[in-house]
């Protein structure tokens, strides 16, 4: 691997993303964003629901196409999705029909790979998660934390390089979205992956990530990029330091700027508007 | 004087393992009612049928009296199995026929947008044509042998299995779908992995609608067309005026009407087994 390769394993490069349907107004759903992402690290990008970050995520992981710009992973360009990511969306998206160890085991199957040599770490990465009691149980039969538990083992079960992560965690209750924190924290440390993380939470992108990268809605562009000093391993109690406060307040600040920003530009507007009539 | 007070009558409680005994005859009725209940209901019918046929003196051509029916159902029980054969053998084989081509059309029309465009919304409105009206054709096409009732059961009751498993393999969950691309899944391998299974309800209850569509089929294929048939022989009883002959024909019918579709029915539940959603 060329020298700074490491540095930029995950580069993002004047992205845009604009959906057109039929006559309808053309929306920009991610205006020009560029980052990278050394090797090993983790980064949460994190903004207000509707900002385009998903869309972004989903782009770096080869599941829709960019309009302009160039994304690369490893040095080479994006053109669809690749088994060196895996990916942990919104919901579990479990097969109703399939244990939890088979659901681990379904990318390995789609892969082609020898079932046999997955399945003790199929079983490892279950008894890890804390499911050692629950292998064999249908989908139905699992809490909401649960069934995201499984869908991280099925991330990790075919060991890919790039973790992917579309808020996997916004549909739990507070309490359980912390425990998945910080057994995700865990996982990461075992299996130093480089992730990339997308939240609305801002305690949640503090508290997991090196690095946060701020999204606002218009335009749908990184405006902040904020390196965590907080060494690792972290324990939960962090969440209460001084620090880590001031951390959470400056970004809280900045997310709300996009939102006066976008107000002030719907009120000029408005604005324009009316001395064109009168 | 002297208060009275009402004295309290003893109540003298059944001993504890008769109340038990009580309930539990109680509950087992409870359990048993959906059975018993149309049981009665149809016994209560025939009873008053028969009693109204004789008090009426009704003449047996027109309406016979149930104890008469199960007489001559005794008297041509051999001649009705013998024609009972070809009868349940061409409506099994019009059923595999409709099962395999619905399938495999609703395969094609799901993953060709120019099939489906062409063929889809003339195979609805196909659906609303009294398809039993065409009957006739299929013997100035294809003669008076079985299998052109054979074909004609077929195209009877294919539509609802076309229909169905086409609605099935679109209602899959959007994100499962995104799950297998994230994955690099082939085409074949979604949908023999997640698409297939998931359609199977919407398939079966197509089946099942078609199992009862190739038995009616096959016996108006009979009335037009056969030498042999429960349909032929209800004509044949017709024509002879012997219309308890004819109830005894339709109650062979019936039972096998009921046994080939409680055996799809049974399939359905062994395949919910092992691809059910709980």
């Amino acid at each position: 691997m060329r020298v700074g390769e490491e540095e930029r394993y995950v580069e993002v490069a004047e992205v845009r993303k604009v959906y057109r349907s039929g006559t309808a107004e053309a929306i920009e759903a991610v205006s020009s964003v560029s980052f990278t992402v050394a090797r090993g690290q983790f980064v949460a990008v994190l903004g207000p629901s509707g900002c385009g970050k998903s869309t972004l995520l989903m782009m770096v992981g080869g599941l829709e196409a960019v309009t302009a710009g160039r994304i690369t992973i490893g040095g080479e360009p994006m053109t669809g999705p690749r088994t060196s990511i895996g990916i942990m969306f919104q919901d579990a998206t479990l097969l109703p029909w399939k244990s939890a160890y088979d659901n681990v085991l379904f990318p390995i199957r789609v892969l082609k790979r020898p079932l046999a040599s997955y399945r003790d770490g199929a079983r490892q990465l279950l008894e890890r998660v804390g499911l050692d009691g629950f292998m064999h149980k249908k989908p139905h039969e699992l809490s909401g934390g649960m069934r995201q538990r499984v869908a991280i083992c099925r991330a990790l079960v075919y060991d890919p390089e790039l973790l992917l992560m579309d808020e996997p965690f916004s549909a739990l209750d507070a309490i359980t979205r912390d425990e998945m924190n910080e057994l995700l924290l865990d996982l990461w440390q075992q299996y130093t992956k480089t992730a990339l993380f997308v939240t609305h939470s801002i305690r949640e992108a503090v508290f997991l990530a090196d690095r946060v990268l701020v999204m606002t809605r218009r335009p749908a562009t990184i405006v902040e990029d904020l390196t965590i000093p907080f060494a690792r391993p972290r324990p939960m109690a962090i969440g209460e330091s001084r620090e880590f406060n001031e951390i959470c307040g400056h970004l809280r600040k900045r997310i709300e700027e996009g939102h006066y920003r976008e107000r002030g530009s719907r009120f000029e507007a408005s604005m324009a508007r009316k001395e064109l009539v009168g | 004087m002297t208060a009275e007070y009402p004295v309290a009558p003893r109540i003298v409680a059944p001993p504890v393992w008769q109340i038990g005994k009580a309930l539990l005859a109680e509950r087992r009725l409870q359990q048993l009612r959906p059975v018993i209940l149309p049981a009665l209901t149809a016994a209560a019918v025939l009873l008053a049928w028969q009693i109204v046929v004789t008090a009426l003196r009704v003449p047996a051509v027109i309406l016979p009296p149930p104890v008469e029916i199960a007489h001559e159902l005794w008297r041509v029980l051999p001649a009705l199995l013998h024609h009972a054969v070809p009868t349940t053998l061409d409506s099994v084989m019009a059923f595999f026929t409709a099962s395999a081509l619905g399938i495999g059309l609703a395969i094609v029309i799901t993953y060709s947008p120019f099939v489906r465009d062409m063929l889809y919304p003339n195979l609805v409105l196909f659906q609303l044509i009294p398809k039993v009206a065409l009957a006739p054709l299929f013997v100035v096409w294809l003669g008076i042998s079985s299998e052109s009732r054979v074909a004609f059961a077929t195209f009877v009751s294919f539509f609802p299995v076309v229909i169905s498993a086409v609605v099935g393999f679109a209602n899959i969950e959007a994100s499962a779908m995104r799950l297998c691309r994230s994955l690099t899944a082939t085409e074949w391998q979604s949908f023999v992995m997640v698409r297939f299974p998931f359609a199977l309800p919407a398939i079966f209850s197509g089946m099942k609608i078609a199992m009862t569509m190739a038995v009616i089929g096959v016996i108006i294929g009979e009335f037009i067309s056969a030498k042999a048939g429960l349909g032929f022989y209800i004509l044949y009883a017709s024509s002879r005026m012997e219309t308890a002959v004819i109830f005894a024909a339709l109650l062979v019918l019936c039972v096998i009407g009921v046994a080939l579709f409680g055996a799809v029915a049974l399939a359905e539940g062994l395949v919910r087994r092992s691809y059910g959603r709980r």
